[in-house]
């Protein structure tokens, strides 16, 4: 299974399409895959495995995301103030 | 403005078969229509976003209903040139 991530974070180009996003307007998109890479962090680091299989979210929010959106949240989830579950 | 229109009925080559009155209410009709038509599509899209997994309608109980669904699954009401038979992309956790 992970190797199979492996592959694909090989093979990154740009994100995939999202059937739960289909539209022009991908800010959820954006902003589902920066909740999921933190989320797929806290899970797999509970769980005491290896966190690499998460970088393919980190890769598809990079590839979607303005830097200034990422940048803030990363600021808010240093000072404990971000605003979404993870 | 409908006592603008009395002189051109009387010029009608036909016999009026109503009252007047009735023509008069008669001529809100097409405003009925156009209201009431406004009226069910707004109420068929809200009863869209309800059913489907668009908006988040309860934040404790179900947060986020588009994650629920199939990757096959088309979300958008109408779509062209679009084969819905994909894989789903990334590591399953949590």
């Amino acid at each position: 299974m992970s190797d199979v991530i492996e592959e694909k974070i090989k093979n990154y180009r740009t994100a995939p399409f999202d059937a739960r996003f289909p539209n022009t307007n991908q800010t959820r998109n954006c902003f589902q895959n920066y909740l999921d890479f933190h989320r797929c962090n806290k899970a797999l680091s509970d769980k005491g495995q290896d966190v690499a299989p998460c970088d393919w979210y980190q890769r598809v929010y990079k590839s979607i995301c303005p830097m200034s959106w990422v940048a803030k949240w990363d600021d808010q989830i240093e000072a404990g103030s971000f605003p979404g579950k993870i | 403005m409908g006592s603008a229109i009395f002189p051109l009925i009387a010029t009608l080559p036909c016999p009026l078969l109503f009252p007047l009155n009735l023509f008069y209410s008669l001529q809100l009709v097409p405003l009925f229509i156009f209201i009431g038509g406004g009226t069910v599509m707004s109420g068929a899209y809200l009863l869209r976003l309800a059913m489907g997994p668009h908006v988040s309608w309860n934040r404790n109980g179900n947060p986020e209903p588009w994650n629920k669904t199939e990757p096959t699954q088309q979300h958008k009401f109408y779509s062209v040139n679009m084969d819905y038979s994909k894989l789903k992309k990334e590591g399953p956790d949590f």
